[in-house]
């Protein structure tokens, strides 16, 4: 008997210390919210500079994270080189284990065509890439590669929420020395890894969706940039193939 | 006694974690042999996603400028906001569901407007006034994107 209660002390006390810890813990966080300047104005610098760029093209490895409906882990890539052109021109081509496809923006119409598959729908576009960008995601349904740096505003939407944001460390991405910023925002948590010196180019990208107990992470390593490239502005249109077929979007 | 209620409580638990995949057990695609093999893979790019998921920061472009003093009084809101279109985002994904296989056998035609992910076997192309339809059976197809994917409505040539 005497065991028993010492046994019910004791866990009482444990279980008081727990509850104390996570109130001071929670006090404490309450008291500083973890936004460190030193991430959000490397962040800021980044993203001024490539909404400052008039022309860019950058290769882009996309990994998708994902699970089968057995469980297993296993991640799909996608390669997609991409030009802009602002403030109304955007091409981006994507091939992966399971798309072949051209994106074609030109400030009045979007394209999207599947070379293997021989079809194109082409629709009416707003007249900026970042209007384009919303139609498209809110009414098309598509997802164009790396929007989230494409947006010439982009800071605001991304430090928009965010609770946390630190500076992890120096990484090297592709032989480039890069600042590793994590931010954090409710339902997602990003990380971007900036060159440290010369242009504040991202080199990485990563968006974990918090939401979702799985926790599954889109990752996306630039290389290649160009901050000047040539480019024509027929590059942006979209000129049908032989051979190839008209086709619509579904409404979304 | 004890044990059977803990049998029970497993059991019943057990029963509540199935009931998740239960959808997922009534939704399957007869598709071909490599989506068989990666039964997810026509699904992860784009709207046909399963389970659809965050792969941006950005999901629209509009901000609405706040001060820091109103953005802590706000972050409550917006945490609520964010699980409202999470929410609505999940209906959504599950409105737009992979659509279901073709069935097997081509006896009557299928109503117009209905979406497949994949052809059914044996159909032959046919173009008219530069459109291409799919003759399968009784049933014209026509290729359309939804969101980045390809997929077949039936149609009327």
């Amino acid at each position: 008997m005497n065991t028993l209660n010492f046994r019910k002390a004791a866990a009482l006390f444990a279980l008081g210390v727990l509850v104390l810890s996570a109130t001071i813990a929670t006090g404490v966080r309450a008291q500083s919210p973890a936004v460190d300047p030193a991430a959000t104005q490397i962040l800021h610098r980044m993203t001024d500079y490539v909404g400052s760029l008039q022309k860019f093209s950058v290769r882009t490895q996309n990994t998708l994270e994902d699970l089968l409906v057995s469980g297993h882990r296993v991640d799909f890539d996608v390669s997609a080189d991409v030009i802009i052109s602002r403030p109304n021109k955007l091409h981006a081509a994507r091939k992966g284990e399971l798309i072949d496809q051209a994106f074609y923006y030109d400030g009045k119409t979007l394209t999207l065509y599947n070379p293997s598959d021989k079809v194109y729908a082409t629709e009416p576009a707003p007249g900026t890439i970042e209007e384009m960008l919303d139609f498209a995601r809110e009414t098309l349904g598509l997802i164009v590669p790396v929007a989230d740096l494409v947006y010439r505003n982009a800071y605001p939407l991304l430090i928009q929420d965010v609770n946390m944001a630190v500076v992890v460390g120096k990484s090297f991405i592709g032989g480039i020395r890069c600042d590793h910023l994590l931010f954090s925002r409710p339902g997602v948590d990003f990380q971007v890894w900036v060159a440290d010196s010369g242009k504040p180019l991202p080199y990485k990208y990563v968006v974990t969706d918090t939401g979702i107990p799985t926790r599954l992470s889109i990752t996306t390593v630039m290389s290649n940039w160009n901050v000047a490239p040539a480019v024509a502005d027929a590059r942006f249109t979209f000129v049908p193939p032989k051979g190839a077929k008209p086709t619509t979007f579904m409404p979304f | 006694m004890k044990t059977i209620f803990k049998i029970a409580v497993l059991a019943t638990a057990l029963l509540f974690m199935l009931i998740a995949d239960l959808p997922l057990l009534f939704e399957q695609d007869v598709p071909p042999l490599f989506e068989q093999l990666v039964p997810e893979a026509h699904a992860i790019l784009g709207v046909r996603r399963r389970t659809r998921r965050r792969t941006a920061v950005i999901v629209g472009s509009e901000v609405h400028a706040e001060d820091s003093a109103q953005i802590q009084q706000a972050q409550q809101q917006t945490a609520a906001a964010q699980q409202q279109a999470a929410a609505a985002q999940q209906q959504a994904a599950a409105a737009q569901a992979p659509p279901p296989p073709p069935p097997a056998t081509a006896g009557k035609p299928l109503p117009l407007g209905t979406v497949v992910s994949t052809l059914p076997a044996g159909c032959t192309a046919k173009t008219v006034s530069n459109v291409e339809y799919y003759q399968c059976g009784g049933n014209y197809y026509r290729a359309v994107f939804q969101g980045n994917n390809l997929v077949y409505v039936t149609a009327k040539p």
